[in-house]
């Protein structure tokens, strides 16, 4: 029940904005509306630490016979620190917002939490039948939320695409589900056959958001900070949620190994844009394609409590870097804590993250940490391109930063007591090696010309690759169009009933071939 | 009372009244409501058992003869006719809302009965000239008065005629195979003509080209509610014969025809579906490939074949009364339907493109949606029998999720600002609105069916049981 109250708080608080929109649009009040509804989700995502493990169910789907899977929320050690981070990434979206240049009840704020709302239902899912409603849920929510906030033809498109990305992942999750049902078995997280695990994770990565690789809003839009963060890292996250539920069983496969160089090469390819990316918005999708892919090696390498770890650092880190459109020195150097979250070092969130077995990869994800780390550290620290707290009324100079240090706060606890497996020294010596790579590379970074920042855009260019992809499958696509227009074009024509019953003839004649 | 009467002359009767001495404005408020009555009262009182209200006793007795035959409906066909009625109910309303005219709830309630009295009908043979006499009162609700009928129009007439003498052969076939049942050749003729009959009656590919032509030509509405109303029936009456003959349930050979040709369906509808510029063509497609969904449940245990069947059904009917019903606003605007008329209409009608496209998404088996719980049911059990099968029907689902993409993406392509605004009538929006909260509804609470699902099995004797 507690999660359901969690997440009504942020449903209703939603609707009464919209309420408010309507009935009373000049009203001063929605802002606290809105954040007294992330503050008391946040809190009582904090009780359900009283009452775990527990779960929802939902009544279950009739007739029996054809549906053995109930529709069902669990909050566990899995779920909670997942769980904690959207409550907290909601709560500071919204107490930042009040340092944005616009200041208005807005469908932004809706949205942003209704996302929260969704995202700790998806998080808590405990089956992939859930899972799935519950990530079309979160679908049809960014796609209306999107549509209604952007403007132009190219940015739909965007829309569209994401969408149609994301939804290519329900159809992967769901056909995990046929092939464990092929197999004779439920499909279920703690007993799915060997085999759809990898389908799961291939769903989860086109589930990332991270394509199209910009979100729909001008550079300037203040939607790219709030709402857009928002967006990206809770589909994220609840996509990331699925690695923690993988047994490491459904993942031997001779593949396993294949998959892990993919990852290998995802996550160094995105920790090197990440730190050559010109800012931290432009280099946000990066961002996502670096830690999930630790993630992703974390799961494979038999350590899927890793996935969490990663995760809320996701969340966590990238929500108080993205968030952050105020220049403070103190609190740039307060979000260095972010830093050594990402670490691994002992105690710290990701203390945990490689207890697998990394085997001949170590060196590489040492590299891909350490970059990672670097981008990170380079981009909370960067002095230009942000505004100043100056004009801003007293009440909103305090609440800013307020929302920063939250995500800061949940970080430090969320490694000493965020799971079974928080608070541990780890992988020590390679968290050391890594650590001292990031430093080796934070200071070369101003030295050497190859770690400079690229161009804007550069990174343009890059999404321009995908449009060589885009120019490919539409080739075919026109090709197949071309080969079934003929055939409708045959059949429908004048000679159509005559082609018709040929066809008829031919497929009687072939299936009374076999008759005895 | 009488059930025959009740169900099958009184909207008969109703219909022909309606369409010679009612004003197009209260038409659909009279033939939704005898609809809602209808659908009500089966589900309420049941067939053939002493209802005593007060001091009176009520009871709808189960038969009538006619012309020698019988009209039977019988306890168990309570929740069908509630169903139907019920959907009906949902058809009939929203012509106001589609702007069709009066013909269409006259001839709509006229064609409701005939068919209801396919299923009523003994011997139950005669369910195929029933079949037919739907189907020409169908060319009356499609061509509009003094215009010639379309190519789609006569090819329709053309196949659902040439599907009765088919049918009406393979029963005096199969009346030799009972009695001699030993007699591979008859069985084997026999069930040859029988698949053909139904081939034709079901649109079996190659034999469903008339039905895309028909969303191109006619109005999508009436269109519609022929892709509802006929398929529906059609496969009762199917089942029916299912349930008669052991040897159609038990024959190898059939049961892979049948496969084959659902599958063919399936994966041909949703391609097609893929690859269409016409949006309306796109509901023709989508429905071709649940006609082939329906047909593949028949291959699959026969214990679930009810259920499934049903399950289909239902949210069959509200998603394409909810996609055509849109369909008609968008067209009253745009002049045709294919996509470079209808860009950028999301801005301007929102409510009908939402509308449209979660039906769509409910038909191609998006999860949360009304389409969603009985495809997860049928991929599981197809993938336990075969993983080949499945993909192929898996990927006409994924056709019609492209479709539905495409759709959108024209829908919301706007090269200048425009604001959103919301030009849909009152109406319009409440029927709308009522629909897509069904389709959320059905998709996340399917047991809400179960009231009249659980007694659906004992319709047929075998199947189901």
């Amino acid at each position: 029940m507690l999660i359901l109250i969690s997440c009504l708080l942020l449903f209703v608080s939603g609707l009464t904005l919209i309420v408010l929109r309507v009935v009373q649009p000049s009203a001063r009040y929605t802002w606290l509306v809105a954040v007294s509804g992330g503050i008391l989700a946040l809190l009582s995502v904090l009780l359900w630490l009283a009452q775990m493990p527990f779960e929802l169910v939902l009544p279950a789907w009739q007739p029996n016979s054809l549906f053995s899977t109930p529709i069902l929320f669990r909050a566990d050690e899995i779920s909670w620190p997942f769980s904690i981070s959207i409550a907290a990434l909601t709560l500071a979206a919204l107490l930042t917002a009040a340092a944005g240049p616009v200041f208005v009840n807005s469908y932004a704020w809706v949205g942003v939490l209704a996302l929260g709302g969704v995202g700790i239902l998806a998080v808590t899912a405990e089956n992939p039948l859930t899972l799935l409603l519950v990530w079309a849920s979160l679908d049809l929510t960014e796609l209306f939320t999107q549509l209604r906030s952007v403007e132009g033809k190219t940015n739909n498109e965007k829309v569209v695409i994401s969408f149609s990305t994301r939804v290519f992942g329900l159809a992967l999750l769901l056909w995990a589900n046929i092939a464990s049902a092929a197999g004779g078995s439920v499909f279920d997280f703690k007993s799915m056959s060997a085999g759809s695990g990898l389908y799961l994770i291939a769903a989860a990565g086109l589930r990332l958001g991270v394509f199209p690789l910009h979100l729909p809003y001008s550079p300037d839009s203040s939607l790219r900070r709030g709402l857009g963060t928002s967006l990206r890292l809770i589909s994220a996250a609840s996509s990331m949620v699925v690695l923690a539920h993988v047994p490491a069983e459904s993942l031997n496969s001779i593949a396993t190994p294949i998959l892990i160089t993919l990852a290998l090469v995802a996550t160094l390819y995105g920790g090197w844009m990440w730190l050559r990316a010109p800012d931290e918005l432009n280099g946000r999708p990066y961002w996502i394609i670096s830690i999930v892919s630790l993630a992703v090696i974390s799961a494979l390498t038999g350590n899927p409590t890793g996935a969490i770890a990663w995760g809320c650092s996701l969340i966590l880190v990238g929500g108080s870097l993205f968030l952050s459109s105020v220049q403070l020195p103190w609190l740039n150097r307060a979000m260095l804590a972010g830093a050594w979250s990402l670490s691994s070092l002992p105690f710290s969130l990701t203390a945990g993250a490689w207890l697998g077995n990394l085997g001949i990869f170590l060196p590489f994800v040492i590299a891909a940490q350490a970059l990672t780390v670097a981008g990170f550290i380079r981009h909370a620290l960067r002095p230009i391109g942000r505004d100043s707290l100056e004009a801003q009324p007293g009440w909103a100079r305090a609440v800013y930063p307020a929302g920063i240090l939250l995500l800061i706060l949940i970080q430090f606890l969320l490694g000493l007591a965020g799971w079974n497996g928080a608070m541990q020294v780890g992988a020590w010596l390679q968290a050391v090696i890594a650590s001292l790579l990031t430093f080796g590379l934070v200071w070369a970074m101003p030295r050497f010309r190859i770690l400079n920042p690229i161009r804007a855009h550069w990174i343009i260019s890059t999404a321009s690759q995908f449009g060589g992809i885009s120019r490919l499958l539409w080739s075919f696509y026109r090709s197949l169009a071309g080969i079934s227009q003929t055939i409708i074009l045959t059949l429908e024509g004048e000679g159509g009933i005559m082609w018709t019953l040929l066809f008829l003839i031919l497929f009687v004649s072939l299936l009374t071939q076999g008759a005895p | 009372m009488n059930a025959p009467l009740l169900w099958i002359a009184l909207p008969f009767i109703t219909g022909v009244l309606i369409l010679f001495f009612l004003r197009e404005r209260y038409s659909a408020l009279a033939g939704g409501g005898l609809s809602a009555i209808l659908a009500l009262i089966a589900l309420i009182i049941p067939i053939d058992t002493a209802l005593l209200i007060g001091s009176i006793s009520l009871k709808i007795s189960p038969s009538i003869q006619f012309f020698g035959r019988s009209f039977e409906l019988n306890t168990a066909d309570g929740p069908l006719l509630a169903i139907i009625f019920g959907i009906a109910t949902l058809w009939f309303f929203g012509t106001e809302a589609s702007g069709t005219a009066n013909r269409f709830v006259s001839l709509g309630l006229m064609i409701i009965s005939l068919l209801t009295a396919s299923i009523a009908v003994e011997p139950f043979l005669y369910a195929a000239l029933l079949l037919e006499i739907a189907a020409m009162l169908i060319v009356l609700l499609l061509v509009p008065a003094y215009q010639k009928p379309g190519r789609g129009v006569v090819r329709f007439l053309i196949y659902q005629t040439l599907a009765m003498p088919f049918i009406l052969f393979s029963g005096w076939m199969l009346a030799g195979v009972e009695s001699s049942p030993g007699d591979l050749s008859t069985t084997t003729q026999a069930g040859t003509i029988l698949g053909l009959g139904f081939a034709f009656l079901l649109a079996v590919f190659p034999l469903y080209n008339w039905i895309p032509m028909l969303m191109e030509e006619n109005s999508p509405y009436a269109t519609g509610f022929l892709l509802w109303v006929l398929p529906t029936f059609t496969v009762i009456f199917a089942l029916g014969f299912l349930d008669r003959y052991a040897w159609l349930r038990t024959s190898p050979q059939l049961a892979s025809a049948i496969q084959f040709a659902g599958v063919l369906m399936v994966a041909s509808g949703g391609i097609f579906a893929a690859l269409q510029r016409h949006i309306g063509r796109m509901l023709g497609y989508a429905s071709i490939a649940e006609t082939g969904l329906l047909i593949l449940i028949m291959g699959l245990k026969p214990s679930e074949i009810v259920n499934l069947t049903f399950l289909i059904l239902i949210p069959r009917g509200l998603a394409l009364a909810v996609w055509a019903l849109a369909l008609s606003i968008i067209k009253r605007l745009a002049y045709s339907l294919r996509f470079n008329e209808i860009q950028g209409l999301a801005r301007r009608y929102p409510l009908a493109v939402i509308a449209l496209l979660l039906a769509q998404l409910s038909m191609s088996g998006f999860p949360l949606l009304a389409g969603f719980p009985a495809r997860l049911a049928i991929w599981q059990e197809l993938a336990a029998q075969s993983l080949g099968i499945t993909v192929w029907v898996f990927a006409g689902s994924l056709g019609l999720l492209v479709a539905a993409i495409r759709t959108l993406a024209v829908f919301v392509m706007v090269d200048e600002e425009k604001k959103w605004g919301l030009n849909e009538s009152w109406v319009q929006s409440a029927m709308l609105g009522l629909g897509v909260i069904g389709l959320f509804i059905l998709g996340l609470f399917p047991q809400v069916l179960l009231p009249f699902m659980v007694n659906l099995p004992s319709l047929f004797d075998h199947i189901g049981q």
